[in-house]
C-alpha cells in the first residue's frame, strides 16, 4: 500500500511540508505535557490507581479533542482541491479505479492521524506504567474508539469534499458535520433523559453516535450530566456499531459520486426572473420573499459598496437565505418558550433559557467563521484584493464594509431569537436583568467570533487555512472550555473550571440564566472583560494587517 | 509632437539586493499603444505596479498625465484602468452586479452608473453576458469583462497585463480589434504579452526588458534597427544539383566560409550580412555568372520575435 501512487502523494506529500511535521511534534509535546501535568508528585505510591485514572482521563479527552479538530482538515480539501486544479479528471482518466482512488485518499489522509496516535503511545505507556489502568479494559478500547473516530470523520470529510465547490465550503460543512455528530448529538439526551415515551430511548441512542459518550464511559464519567439517572451500559459497543455503519454509508456514497459525473454540470446561464414566463414569475414571487434571480438595483448612494458586494457574492449572505435563517431562529426561539410555558415537562425557564443561549451561541459560532474567515483571505486568494487596491476605497472603508457584511446577518439572527426572551420576561418578569446580561454575553460572543475570524482571515492568504484556523480557535474557546466543565468534579477543581469558563462568553450566558450545571459559577464581568479585550487585540491585528496589505509594496 | 501621457525617468526598484527594475525610462503619447515585452521575471509587472501605485520605486520618477504615481497615488487610480493577469472573480455575482460594485467603488453616481455599465459592455462586445455569473464565464469572456471593468471610470490610460493570455485564435483577433478600438477612442494603452506577433500588429511602440533593464525601445522599425545590425539573406536554388557549387561560390564572394549556413533539404543558403544593397547585387551577379541558377535572392523580413530573441540571446552571450 505505501507504493500506491495516491497514498504516496497524499501522505508522503503532506509529511514533506513543515506544517505537518510541526503538527506532529506539537501533538507529541502536548500529550507529554498532559501526562506530566497529572504525574503524581507524592513520594508515596497510591495503590488505588486514582492518579493514573486522572492522567488517563486528561489524556483520553485530549487525544479525542485533537482528533476531532485535526482529522477533517486534510480530507475535506482533498477531492475539492483536485477538482479545482483539474487533477481529479486526470486521475479518473488513469487506469486507477474509483475504489483505488478513494482508498488511496482515505489511507493517505489517515496516515497523518495514525502518526499522531503513534506519537501518543509513549504517553499512553507512561499512563499504563503508573498502574491502575487495564490494557484490555481501558487503553486498547480507547485507541479503538480513536481509530474509529479517525476513519469515520475522514470518510465523512471525503464525502463532503465530493459535494463542495470550494475548499472553504468543504471545511465548513466537514467541521459542521463533526460538530453535529460529536457534540450536538449529546444535547437531546441531556434534556430528554428520564422522560417517558420513545423520545428518551431515541435520545439515548443518538448520544451514542458521539465518541465523547464512549470516551466518557471508558474513563468513568458516564454519570456526568445524567442528573442521577441510570445510563445505558453498552455505550462502547453502540458507538462502535454506529461508527462502522456511518463509515460504510459515507464510503459508499463517496464511491458512488467519485466518477466522471462529478464534472457533468452545466454552467449556469444566469437565468433572470424578470425575463421568464409570467407563470414562473408569479410562482417565484410566491415562494421567495426576496428572489435571488431578480435583477438587482444599482448600489445606492451612501451605502458601502464593499458590504453590498460581500452580501451578493456569498451564497448564504443573500437576502433570501438570511430571511430563512432569521425565520428559523425566531421559530426555534418561540417554540422553546412555548414548550416552557406549557409546563408539560419539568423544564424550568432556566433550562429553556439555557437551550436558547446554546442555540444562539451555536448559531453564532457556526456561522461567524463561515462568514468572516474568508473576508480578506478570499480576496488575496482570488486576486480581488489587488482590484480593491486599485479603487479609491480606503483601507478603513473596505474594512468597515466587510465588517458590516458580517455584523448585520449576525444581528438579524440575534434579534430574531429575541421573541422567545420577550415571552420569558412576560411569564417571569424577574428574569429581565438576567436576560439583559445574557444578551450582552451573546453580543460579546458575536464580537469575539467576528474579531477572531477576521484576524485569521488577515493572517492567512488561503481561505481554507483561515476558516479552519478560526473554527479551531473558536472550538478551543467555546468547546474546549466546556470539556473542562464536563470534568468539573475530577480532575479539574472549581478554580480551573471558572478560569476556563471565563474564556467562553457562551458559558457566561449559561451561568447568568442559571442553566443546570452552571448555577455555581459567577462568570461576569470577568468573562465580558476577557471577550472585550481579546476582541480588541484581534481587531488591532486586523487593522494593522489591512493597512499593511493596502499600502504600496 | 503631443505631450507624453506616461513618462518614467530612471525608475528603479530593489528588493534587498535584488534589482527588479533598473533605471527604466520610457515615454508614451496619448492614443498610443506600448507593448511591454520581456521574459518572465524581466520586471514588466514591477514597472506596471509602480505606474498604478501598487508599488513604490526605490529611485526615479513615474508620472501619468502629469500626476506623480507615488506621491499622488489616489489621483492615479482615477487616471488609470488596470487589468492584472488574474481576473479577480467573485462567486455568485452576475456580470452587471460585478461592474456595479466597481462603479460604486469609483463613486460613479448611481443614476449614471447603469448607463455607464451598458456603455462599457457594448464597447467590449459583452452585453449578452450581463446576467451571467462571473465565475461561469470562459477565459476569453472574463478578459472582456476585465477590460470593461477598467473602462468603467473612463480612465485616460489602460494598463493590461497579458490580455491575450490563454485566448483561442478567434478570441485573440477579437481582443486585438478591441484594443485598437480603445486606442482609436483616445485611450493610451500599455500592454504586456508573450504573444509577440499579436503585439507587433497593434503596438505603436515596443519596450523590451530583460533582467529589469530596458534593452530596446521605440517604434517597430527603430527596434529592428537597434537590435539587428545585420540582415539575413536567403538564396533559394531550384534544386540540389548545384548546391555544393553555390555554397562554395557564395563563401568565396563573402570571403568567409563560416558565414554561409546551408540547408540542403530546402535547397537554401543563408547568410547574415551588413553589406549595402550594391554589394549584395554583386554577390548575386557572381552567382549567376558562375552558371548557378538562382530562383530567389531575398532579405528575410525580421519580426518582433526575432528582435526579442536577438536581445535575449545577446544577453545570454554576454553573461
Amino acid at each position: 500500500m505505501p507504493t500506491h501512487p495516491i497514498v504516496q502523494r497524499e501522505f508522503i506529500g503532506t509529511m514533506r511540508c513543515h506544517r505537518a511535521a510541526a503538527t506532529v511534534i506539537v501533538a507529541a509535546m502536548v500529550f507529554s505535557a498532559l501526562v506530566l501535568l497529572g504525574w503524581p508528585s507524592d513520594a508515596q505510591v497510591d495503590l488505588s490507581g486514582a492518579p493514573a485514572q486522572k492522567v488517563f482521563r486528561l489524556f483520553g479527552y485530549g487525544l479525542l479533542g485533537a482528533l476531532l479538530l485535526l482529522t477533517p482538515a486534510f480530507p475535506a480539501t482533498s477531492i475539492v482541491r483536485e477538482k479545482q486544479r483539474g487533477t481529479l479528471i486526470l486521475l479518473l482518466n488513469s487506469p486507477l479505479r474509483s475504489g483505488s482512488i478513494y482508498f488511496g485518499k482515505l489511507i493517505g489522509s489517515l496516515g497523518l492521524v495514525v502518526l499522531l496516535l503513534l506519537t501518543s503511545l509513549p504517553a499512553a505507556a507512561a499512563c499504563y506504567a503508573m498502574g491502575g489502568i487495564s490494557l484490555d479494559g481501558e487503553l486498547l478500547p480507547l485507541y479503538a474508539i480513536l481509530l474509529l473516530v479517525a476513519v469515520q470523520y475522514t470518510s465523512w470529510a471525503l464525502l463532503v469534499s465530493t459535494y463542495a465547490q470550494s475548499t472553504d465550503a468543504a471545511l465548513r460543512y466537514a467541521y459542521g458535520g463533526v460538530l453535529l455528530m460529536a457534540v450536538v448529538s449529546l444535547g437531546p439526551h441531556y434534556f430528554l433523559q428520564g422522560t417517558g415515551g420513545w423520545k428518551a430511548p431515541a435520545a439515548e441512542h443518538l448520544r451514542c453516535v458521539s465518541p465523547i459518550t464512549a470516551v466518557m464511559e471508558l474513563v468513568g464519567h458516564s454519570g456526568v450530566g445524567s442528573k442521577g439517572l441510570l445510563v445505558a451500559g453498552d455505550v462502547f459497543w453502540r458507538f462502535v456499531s454506529y461508527s462502522m455503519l456511518a463509515t460504510g454509508l459515507f464510503a459508499g456514497l463517496t464511491l458512488l459520486r467519485l466518477n466522471h459525473r462529478l464534472f457533468d454540470r452545466a454552467h449556469s446561464q444566469g437565468l433572470i426572473t424578470d425575463e421568464r414566463h409570467w407563470l414562473i414569475r408569479t410562482l417565484r414571487r410566491m415562494v421567495f420573499v426576496v428572489d435571488p434571480q431578480r435583477r438587482k438595483l444599482t448600489i445606492a448612494p451612501l451605502v458601502n459598496p464593499v458590504m453590498v458586494k460581500e452580501f451578493r457574492c456569498r451564497r448564504f449572505g443573500r437576502m433570501h437565505w438570511m430571511i430563512r435563517l432569521a425565520a428559523f431562529s425566531a421559530m426555534a426561539s418561540l417554540g422553546l418558550t412555548y414548550v416552557a410555558s406549557l409546563g408539560s415537562m419539568d423544564w424550568g425557564p432556566e433550562t429553556i433559557g439555557g437551550l436558547m443561549v446554546l442555540l444562539q451561541g451555536a448559531l453564532i459560532v457556526l456561522l461567524t467563521p463561515a462568514l468572516a474567515a474568508g473576508l480578506i483571505s478570499t480576496e488575496l486568494e482570488s486576486g480581488g484584493w489587488q482590484l480593491l487596491q486599485m479603487t479609491p476605497l480606503s483601507a478603513t472603508r473596505i474594512l468597515i464594509g466587510k465588517l458590516a457584511s458580517v455584523v448585520w446577518p449576525l444581528l438579524l439572527i440575534l434579534v430574531s431569537t429575541l421573541p422567545g426572551y420577550v415571552v420569558m420576561v412576560y411569564i417571569e418578569p424577574s428574569m429581565w436583568l438576567q436576560i439583559r446580561q445574557v444578551l450582552i454575553s451573546l453580543v460579546l460572543t458575536g464580537v469575539f467570533s467576528i474579531a477572531l475570524s477576521l484576524a485569521c482571515s488577515s493572517l492567512f492568504s488561503r481561505t481554507a487555512t483561515a476558516t479552519a484556523s478560526a473554527y479551531a480557535v473558536l472550538a478551543v474557546f467555546c468547546g474546549g472550555t466546556m470539556l473542562v466543565w464536563l470534568l468539573r468534579d475530577a480532575p479539574f477543581g472549581h478554580g480551573t473550571v471558572v478560569t476556563a469558563l471565563t474564556m467562553n462568553p457562551i458559558a457566561a450566558g449559561l451561568a447568568v440564566i442559571r442553566t443546570p450545571g452552571f448555577e455555581q459559577y459567577q462568570l461576569i464581568p470577568a468573562s465580558w472583560w476577557f471577550a472585550a479585550c481579546a476582541s480588541m487585540i484581534c481587531m488591532t491585528l486586523v487593522i494593522f494587517r489591512t493597512h499593511r496589505l493596502t499600502r504600496p509594496q | 509632437m503631443s505631450e507624453a501621457v506616461v513618462e518614467t525617468q530612471a525608475l528603479t526598484k530593489k528588493y534587498g539586493e535584488f534589482v527588479a527594475l533598473d533605471q527604466l525610462s520610457i515615454s508614451l503619447q496619448r492614443g498610443q499603444i506600448l507593448g511591454f515585452i520581456g521574459p518572465n521575471g524581466a520586471g514588466k509587472t514591477t514597472a506596471i505596479k509602480i505606474l498604478v501605485g501598487l508599488a513604490r520605486p526605490t529611485a526615479g520618477q513615474a508620472r501619468i498625465a502629469g500626476v506623480d504615481c507615488v506621491r499622488e497615488a489616489r489621483k492615479i487610480k482615477h487616471l488609470v484602468g488596470y487589468m492584472p493577469d488574474r481576473f479577480g472573480s467573485y462567486d455568485n455575482m452576475r456580470v452587471r452586479e460585478y461592474l456595479d460594485f466597481f462603479g460604486a467603488a469609483f463613486k460613479i453616481p448611481w443614476q449614471r452608473r447603469r448607463q455607464r455599465i451598458d456603455q462599457v459592455l457594448e464597447t467590449t462586445g459583452s452585453t449578452y453576458m450581463a446576467d451571467r455569473f462571473v465565475e461561469t464565464l470562459s477565459h476569453g469572456m472574463q478578459q472582456r469583462i476585465g477590460i470593461a471593468r477598467t473602462l468603467l471610470h473612463d480612465p485616460e490610460v489602460l494598463i493590461l497585463d497579458e490580455p491575450a493570455n490563454g485566448l483561442d485564435p478567434q478570441a485573440r483577433i477579437e481582443m486585438r480589434e478591441l484594443l485598437l478600438h480603445l486606442a482609436a477612442m483616445g485611450k493610451t494603452l500599455i500592454v504586456t504579452s508573450h504573444i509577440l506577433p499579436e503585439l507587433s500588429r497593434i503596438c505603436d511602440r515596443v519596450a523590451i526588458l530583460t533582467h529589469g533593464r530596458l534593452r530596446a525601445s521605440g517604434t517597430m522599425d527603430e527596434i529592428m534597427t537597434q537590435v539587428r545590425q545585420k540582415r539575413l539573406i536567403e538564396v533559394q536554388l531550384p534544386n540540389h544539383a548545384q548546391f555544393q557549387q553555390a555554397s562554395q561560390t557564395l563563401a568565396q564572394a563573402l570571403g568567409d566560409h563560416a558565414a554561409v549556413v546551408p540547408s540542403e533539404a530546402e535547397a537554401i543558403l543563408r547568410f547574415e550580412t551588413d553589406r549595402p544593397d550594391d554589394d549584395l547585387g554583386r554577390v548575386l551577379a557572381l552567382l549567376v555568372s558562375s552558371g548557378i541558377r538562382v530562383s530567389q535572392f531575398r532579405a528575410v523580413v525580421s519580426d518582433l520575435e526575432d528582435a526579442f530573441l536577438n536581445v535575449t540571446r545577446s544577453e545570454a552571450d554576454a553573461a
